[in-house]
């Protein structure tokens, strides 16, 4: 067995060195270089807390852009999984249409978020989009702007992801189908109701896959990118700018790398608080 | 009560229909108008178009250089995924199965990725990438999203391997097989089902992956195919025919994907997700 200890290191270090590559050098980068100044074709120069200075006192997109992205954190986290879990507790009694409903409704989970932006943009359009066509039925010089009109554009943008909670049906599901059966025919025997058997037998058995979904469902708001490239590019203004946008904005458009570092260390930090947080919630980690 | 019951039943069609509603039609809306011509879609009749009109994937193709796009995208996310697929499982089998020093240390270390938003690496991999001349080439893509895929990928190996009786490979090692035959020849073809739910998870981040594909790349010869959607935005936004067939045209792999591996994209969404 002695000879084994060299494979255990060959099995493991590829691995290890594709870490190193792209995660961990990057992040010593990124905590390093968010204490400095730097843009492009400056050197590296050691600044202190100046940049996260910076973003805290003057800067005041940056108070939009924080709550921009906690409301939305919120919305996906209480309205997404809502709906995502009310789906999944009425298909997971398998009837004729339950296959094809899970099907159709995780399509918008597997196409690239890029073409959910398109496709957006597509049937919102002023002009031919399909959401005007038909208000102009009712209403015929109906002309409105969706995305670039400041007091819809938020929650446009919002109704680009809130709905599309396929992940929490199907995890729900999935976690429902492990709850033994004569659970079920004890509770139908003392005569609970097809609702009081979903409020007080598979709610609460849920409670864990509900907390993880959570977790899923509010850090993905910290990683929307694509969709918001696509459609607005965070205006206008900055009223659907969140984190990564703002982030991208900083570092490939503004070309401030130290300030854009600073804000990628906030934004893990943000992560790191919103997992915790939810945890705490749920109460997750008593197992 | 009956009353009661049907205002339910009527309200959860109500909820399924609206659902799914939600899901599919800007989907079809896109696919019939991506038959219409121009000023048939802007003279916004709604309908159907007048006969089936390809020409407009035509000219999709001939704006675009969609045969790089995917040609790109298949060569990224097949080699990306198997080498995601092969050393990860190697990994995740020995920390699987062995104790030693580091073994719980590198399997916290390995999922880091879980709470790191990948917007926050943007500018430093960029940099990482540039200083090793992997900067827009698709060499670099392929690493970098085999190492996105760390996480899952672990975690997926690491509970089948863990399912597999330690006593099989006891058998092999009487039997005098060597660690590394061990591995190749009777527990990874063990593990296909898991492999399989892997690979296409890797897959579909792979070929669908947007914000790294746009900033580690630079030339049209080395984007992927969400990049196409970009480029059709910028560059030919009036030629709305053509901006829908490259909708479809982006979209339809990943559907034909979905529908054929649905299994395996189901386990592998729920072992993917259980991680955290």
């Amino acid at each position: 067995m002695q000879n084994n200890k060299v494979w255990i290191g060959i099995f493991l270090l590829p691995t290890f060195l594709l870490f190193c590559f792209i995660y961990l050098i990057p992040l010593v980068l990124l905590f390093a270089t968010s204490f400095c100044e730097w843009t492009i074709g400056s050197d590296i120069i050691f600044s202190g807390l100046e940049n996260f200075k910076q973003l805290f006192f003057h800067d005041d997109s940056l108070k939009i852009v924080l709550s921009n992205t906690a409301v939305w954190i919120l919305l996906q986290s209480t309205i997404h999984i809502a709906i995502g879990v009310a789906l999944g507790l009425i298909l997971s009694r398998k009837r004729w249409y339950t296959d094809i409903v899970r099907t159709i409704y995780i399509i918008p989970n597997i196409i690239s978020s890029a073409a959910i932006g398109i496709l957006f943009l597509c049937i919102l359009n002023p002009q031919f989009g399909m959401v005007n066509n038909i208000i102009r039925r009712f209403r015929p010089d109906f002309m409105h702007n969706w995305f670039n009109n400041p007091s819809t554009s938020f929650y446009t943008m919002t109704s680009t992801w809130l709905f599309y909670a396929a992940i929490v049906t199907i995890l729900v599901m999935a976690e429902l189908t492990a709850i033994p059966k004569d659970l079920y025919e004890a509770a139908t025997i003392d005569g609970a109701s097809r609702i009081q058997i979903a409020r007080f037998i598979e709610l609460p058995l849920l409670k864990n896959i509900i907390g993880t979904t959570t977790i899923l469902a509010a850090t993905s708001m910290l990683q929307k990118l694509d969709i918001i490239i696509m459609t607005t590019k965070g205006g206008p203004g900055v009223s659907t700018m969140n984190m990564p946008m703002y982030i991208y904005k900083t570092a490939l458009v503004d070309n401030n790398y130290g300030l854009s570092n600073a804000l990628g260390v906030l934004l893990i930090l943000m992560g790191l608080a919103i997992v915790w947080l939810i945890n705490l919630i749920y109460g997750m980690n008593k197992k | 009560m009956k009353i009661l019951y049907i205002i339910l039943n009527v309200l959860k069609f109500l909820f399924i229909i609206t659902l799914v509603s939600i899901a599919i039609v800007p989907f079809l809306w896109v696919f019939i108008n991506s038959f219409k011509s121009n000023s048939q879609i802007l003279s916004s009749v709604a309908g159907f178009p007048d006969g089936l009109v390809i020409k407009n994937y035509w000219n999709a193709f001939k704006l675009a250089p969609f045969v790089i796009f995917y040609r790109n995208s298949v060569i990224v996310t097949v080699i990306s995924t198997c080498l995601n697929v092969f050393i990860l499982s190697m990994s995740a089998y020995v920390l699987a199965r062995y104790r030693f020093k580091f073994n719980n240390a590198l399997v916290l270390l390995f999922s880091v990725g879980l709470v790191i938003p990948g917007a926050a690496l943007l500018q430093p991999l960029y940099k990482t990438l540039i200083a090793t001349s992997l900067y827009n080439t698709l060499t670099g893509l392929i690493i970098t999203y085999a190492a996105f895929g760390i996480p899952i990928t672990l975690y997926i190996m690491m509970s089948y391997f863990k399912t597999i009786p330690e006593s099989l490979e006891e058998a092999a090692y009487i039997d005098g097989a060597s660690f590394l035959r061990t591995y190749f020849q009777i527990i990874l073809p063990l593990s296909k089902p898991a492999l399989a739910t892997a690979a296409v998870l890797q897959f579909l981040l792979c070929w669908n992956e947007f914000q790294f594909a746009l900033t580690l790349t630079k030339d049209v010869s080395k984007r992927t195919l969400p990049i196409a959607l970009y480029y059709f935005k910028s560059a030919f936004a009036s030629d709305y025919g053509a901006m829908f067939s490259a909708v479809i045209l982006v979209t339809i792999p990943s559907i034909i994907f979905f529908i054929i591996m649905q299994k395996q994209v189901i386990s592998g969404l729920v072992a993917g997700a259980i991680k955290s």
